[in-house]
């Protein structure tokens, strides 16, 4: 069996985050980079498949430089070895772009299951891996909290509003994005970290995977038009009462404000 | 040149131990205080690790990965930022483990390594100190007479003997005549007694003994390096290495520790980090956790090397405790009141860099 993970690396989250001076983003210069909490999960997720049983891991990311620390990271923790797209084309594309990208990839890798997180701390646009599961032809399923694998399935719980929960059977291949504290993570041993320098990494750009054209800024359907800190206010008006008033009173502004 | 960047292995290392410290340590380093006990769970899962196995050689059952002293320095000074006491029991197994990679003889290392590869925790100890006011631990009063041609007779007393409590086997450092010997001992041999754990002011969760050993006999076979016998200074010197990386993970957690509270804490309409005697206090403590840490990281680079470094050891054991413990009791005064409450764990930290400033060699000697 192979499984791919998709990681993405964003800035560590203690990570002091100012704008960028064009507001398209954050300044990530001189700020640490930690794997996305979310797919921590769905790496463990994966290496537990290959320790219950014969898996080949291979971890996926797209980025700069940078990028090849979260991918050592993963080795360290167990995966086989790494596909590390760097590209900076790559890079300024859209969900959608990102998710052709990772689409090639698993044309090429042909994994049995793909693990990503649900969504990454940065963009918490939670679009990729439906996007991808659409692109690769594979069932998926989002918010998963447990998986148990069969010789042609996937049993999956779901984690769903309200505290319910959702069991659903995928058949292989298929793809699972994972939901925080869906597992208790593992931590890189020092083994696993020497080992990892001899894992192979390999590199690639769109081009390579045949998607050069349909990926990259001019692509993007989607543009960040700017960030920002929202403004403080100390315009707050505490409505005070028994809830029945309190909630007259907020009606009553809202018409106020022409809302309703 | 010297170059002080890390290496990538190295960077991961350090990002790894410093999220098992945060994760892992930090959060149960009071209550191994309060209980002096470490619980079993813990020492399995940083077992887990491979702190140990990773570096013992692959025909003994090892991960077989290259030992790198610096590596290990940059290693432990992560863990014990999180806490002293479960940063020096992380590694104590490691200490008799790589003295027997390092001097053992070929028969040594197939019969003891094997027990440091398992999966399940394993330790065993250096016996080096003794209860008496001579601290050169090159000047042993425990002795080891030739047993009518084959073996040897120990008697003496030994202390501050670290997992006393588990150990499997320890590593008597004991005089022959001229010589300074290393000796491994098994926990039941005959006329070796194991006393009550000590009771410490610091590393308080680590249990620590004395041993009293009453002419126990050994092989020949047990002397460390066999006929070969082995070099006692440079087993102190890793150990040395090894406690001022710990002592510059110390003052690193006060320092940082010290540094939001003074930004915070209001005094005279300002916060106290306003003030220059609070300002100019966590500038030199910072000043000398660099200085701590060249010393630290030379020694260990020396060793790296092959390179004699007993000077540089017992150099940065010196600067290191004393500024280790100067850093702890600043920490302290930037607290105030809060220093020397349990509430913060500041006073837990000196107590710590206390106890760490009197183990083999003490300061100022």
């Amino acid at each position: 069996m192979k499984v791919m993970v998709c990681l993405k690396q964003v800035p560590h989250q203690d990570a002091r985050l100012d704008v960028a001076a064009d507001g398209s983003w954050i300044q990530e210069d001189n700020i640490k980079f930690e794997i996305n909490s979310y797919d921590t999960y769905a790496l463990e997720e994966a290496l537990r498949a290959k320790d219950a049983g014969e898996a080949e891991v291979v971890v996926v990311s797209i980025g700069p430089d940078r990028v090849t620390q979260a991918l050592r990271t993963a080795l360290g923790m167990g995966a086989d070895r790494a596909v590390h797209v760097k590209d900076p084309e790559a890079d300024a594309s859209d969900s959608l772009g990102k998710a052709k990208i990772l689409a090639a990839i698993a044309k090429q890798e042909e994994p049995d299951v793909i693990y990503c997180g649900l969504m990454a701390d940065d963009g918490n646009f939670s679009a990729i891996p439906p996007m991808l599961a659409e692109l690769a032809g594979m069932p998926s399923a989002t918010g998963v909290i447990s998986s148990e694998a069969s010789d042609t399935s996937i049993t999956v719980r779901r984690e769903l509003e309200g505290g319910c929960r959702e069991v659903v059977e995928l058949p292989r291949p298929c793809l699972l994005a994972i939901q925080t504290g869906a597992n208790q993570v593992r931590y890189a041993s020092l083994k696993g970290i020497m080992q990892a320098k001899k894992k192979p990494v390999d590199v690639k750009t769109a081009a390579d995977l045949g998607v050069g054209e349909q990926v990259g800024a001019g692509a993007a359907k989607v543009k960040i038009n700017k960030i920002y800190i929202p403004p403080k206010s100390d315009q707050a008006e505490l409505l005070e009462g028994s809830t029945d008033e309190i909630v007259t009173q907020l009606v009553g502004k809202i018409r106020e404000l022409g809302v309703l | 040149m010297i170059s002080f960047g890390m290496t990538e292995e190295q960077e991961l290392v350090r990002d790894g131990m410093r999220e098992f410290a945060a994760d892992a340590i930090r959060p149960i380093a009071r209550e191994c205080d309060e209980n002096s006990a470490i619980p079993d769970e813990f020492l399995q899962g940083i077992w887990e690790l491979g702190l140990t196995s990773t570096q013992i050689p692959e025909q003994y059952g090892g991960g077989g990965e290259d030992r790198s002293p610096v590596t290990n320095a940059i290693l432990l000074e992560e863990l014990a930022h999180g806490d002293a006491t479960l940063a020096v029991a992380a590694l104590a197994p490691s200490a008799f483990a790589n003295a027997v990679v390092d001097q053992g003889s070929e028969e040594q290392k197939q019969k003891y390594l094997p027990l440091f590869g398992g999966e399940k925790f394993h330790v065993g100890s250096l016996a080096v100190l003794e209860p008496r006011p001579v601290a050169d631990a090159m000047l042993p009063r425990t002795v080891a007479e030739p047993k009518g041609g084959d073996g040897f007779v120990l008697s003496g007393v030994k202390s501050f003997v670290a997992f006393g409590d588990r150990a499997s086997h320890f590593i008597v450092v004991a005089r022959t005549g001229e010589n300074v010997e290393a000796f491994v001992v098994a926990r039941d041999a005959s006329g070796l007694t194991i006393s009550e754990p000590e009771l410490n002011m610091g590393l308080k969760g680590l249990t620590t003994v004395s041993l009293e050993l009453e002419r126990v006999e050994v092989a020949a076979a047990d002397r460390l390096g066999g006929e070969a016998g082995c070099d006692v200074r440079r087993l102190l010197d890793s150990s040395r290495a090894a406690l001022c990386a710990v002592q510059v993970g110390v003052a690193r957690a006060v320092l940082e520790y010290c540094v939001p509270y003074a930004k915070d804490r209001v005094a005279f309409d300002e916060p106290i980090s306003k003030k220059q005697s609070i300002a100019f206090r966590l500038s030199d403590m910072h000043i000398e956790i660099e200085a701590m840490r060249l010393l630290s990281w030379k020694t260990a680079s020396l060793l790296e090397q092959g390179i004699d470094a007993t000077k540089a050891a017992q150099l940065a054991r010196g600067y290191v405790a004393e500024k280790g413990l100067w850093i702890a009791d600043n920490g302290i005064q930037v607290l105030g009141g809060h220093g020397f409450i349990r509430e913060h764990p500041v006073e837990m930290w000196f107590r710590n860099a206390r106890t760490l400033g009197v183990l083999e060699g003490t300061i100022g000697l």
